[in-house]
């Protein structure tokens, strides 16, 4: 009975168990998802978004190659924190979103921080994976909140350049700029004290199902 | 240039014109601290960091004072290219004495010039954060236009990736331990370990 129950809830033997496979169906679904926005975005000549793509997809793909598994596939939460920016982004270029609730804006800012904020764990993560650096949680936890200003900040930069060059207004005012900034501000702390409990908190067979978020919170010493 | 911002101080008090004095002082105070880390800590910055620091806070004062800030039309730049780039080596020196003191941090050089970068971009931000509540809660007009800000940012992002690249070209030459070394803060860490343990032995 325990042996059973032990296999439905987070098993570690085999690749096969029923949960497993879920969760990485939930993560796969996601990133299709977001390769087909992408797509979408490159047609339609949108460089920030389909830069964003780009980058949260090779994050994406690059466990999975190294350790020739599919299942090496990033934490499906994490997934759809960061497809649901993107899916916004599509909602609001649509015709049945304008002139919508005002609030909009700011639940769109927010969430794209909040993927900032994934984007900067993930890139913590994988560079200590793939170079020398070593960082420990306090490190990790002020460069994620400086990864998600720093990168809206650019961001912002960015938008601010196409508006110039194609002539559209996408930015808003001065006004609209410094709240949406303010929200990434925001989401940038709070994400960065979620993951931070998040890996603390991950069961132990979970994270060794996942296979590399361990790599953030152990610190590695230099020799090491 | 010291003495420039104690003029400006001086000549606001007299004049009644009192906006600036704060400033001027603040700046007087902040130029200040390297001699006294020096004196009390024996921390030697390097001399031309020195300089960058009074030259930037000079220009701004005087700059805000004389209202070049708004005559000069590319003041406004040139100020924060300057507090850009002091920010970034600012940085770039407490990561390198990071780098080296916690022993499981380990910054390779390709790495410290990103972190630079975002570093000085994200304190970009929380500079324009500071002028638009300013602007909000006292109403002044710090933020001339979203152009304005955008431009301030870009060149933030501009005196940071200077530095991030000149930062990455001198480690090719020095190792980050020789740096530290010189900076003299193995003394400075002795030193206040002495000052707190007297403080610890007084009460």
């Amino acid at each position: 009975m325990e042996k059973g129950v032990r296999r439905m809830f987070g098993s570690t033997k085999g690749a096969w168990s029923p949960r497993r496979i879920i969760e990485a169906e939930l993560s796969w679904v996601a990133s299709l998802v977001l390769f087909f926005l992408s797509i979408y975005f490159a047609i339609r000549g949108d460089v920030l978004w389909t830069a964003y793509g780009i980058t949260v997809l090779s994050l994406y793909v690059l466990p999975m190659m190294s350790k020739r598994s599919p299942f090496a596939a990033l934490p499906w939460d994490m997934m759809v924190i960061l497809v649901v920016p993107a899916v916004i982004h599509v909602a609001v270029g649509s015709a049945w979103l304008k002139g919508g609730p005002t609030w909009m804006d700011d639940i769109a800012s927010l969430s794209f921080s909040l993927s900032m904020a994934t984007i900067g764990m993930l890139l913590s993560v994988e560079i200590q994976m793939y170079t020398d650096v070593r960082m420990n949680s306090p490190f990790a936890v002020f460069f994620i909140v400086m990864f998600t200003l720093a990168v809206s900040g650019f961001w912002q930069i960015g938008i601010f350049i196409g508006d110039e060059l194609y002539g559209t207004d996408n930015q808003g005012s001065n006004y609209d700029v410094m709240v949406s900034l303010s929200w990434s501000l925001v989401g940038g702390m709070l994400m960065a004290f979620v993951y931070y409990a998040y890996l603390k908190a991950m069961p132990e067979d979970r994270r060794r199902m996942l296979g590399f978020v361990h790599l953030w919170e152990v610190g590695r010493s230099k020799n090491g | 240039m010291q003495a420039g911002i104690v003029a400006v101080a001086v000549s606001g008090i007299v004049t009644g014109n009192l906006t600036w004095v704060p400033a001027a002082l603040v700046s007087f105070f902040i130029t200040m601290i390297p001699s006294l880390l020096r004196r009390d800590l024996h921390l030697v910055l390097p001399i031309e960091l020195n300089f960058w620091i009074v030259l930037a806070l000079f220009l701004h004062v005087v700059g805000g004072f004389s209202g070049l800030y708004d005559r000069v039309p590319g003041w406004d730049h040139v100020t924060h290219i300057m507090s850009a780039s002091l920010v970034a080596v600012l940085g770039f020196v407490v990561v390198v004495t990071v780098d080296k003191y916690v022993d499981s941090i380990y910054l390779p050089r390709n790495f410290l010039a990103l972190f630079i970068v975002l570093f000085t971009m994200s304190f970009g931000v929380i500079w324009e954060f500071l002028e638009f509540a300013n602007d909000q809660l006292l109403g002044t007009h710090l933020q001339y236009s979203l152009q304005d800000t955008m431009v301030d940012l870009l060149f933030d992002a501009f005196g940071g990736s200077a530095i991030a690249f000149a930062g990455s070209y001198y480690l090719t030459n020095t190792t980050p331990e020789h740096f530290v070394e010189k900076l003299g803060a193995d003394a400075a860490k002795e030193k206040i370990k002495v000052m707190v343990a007297r403080r610890r032995w007084r009460v």
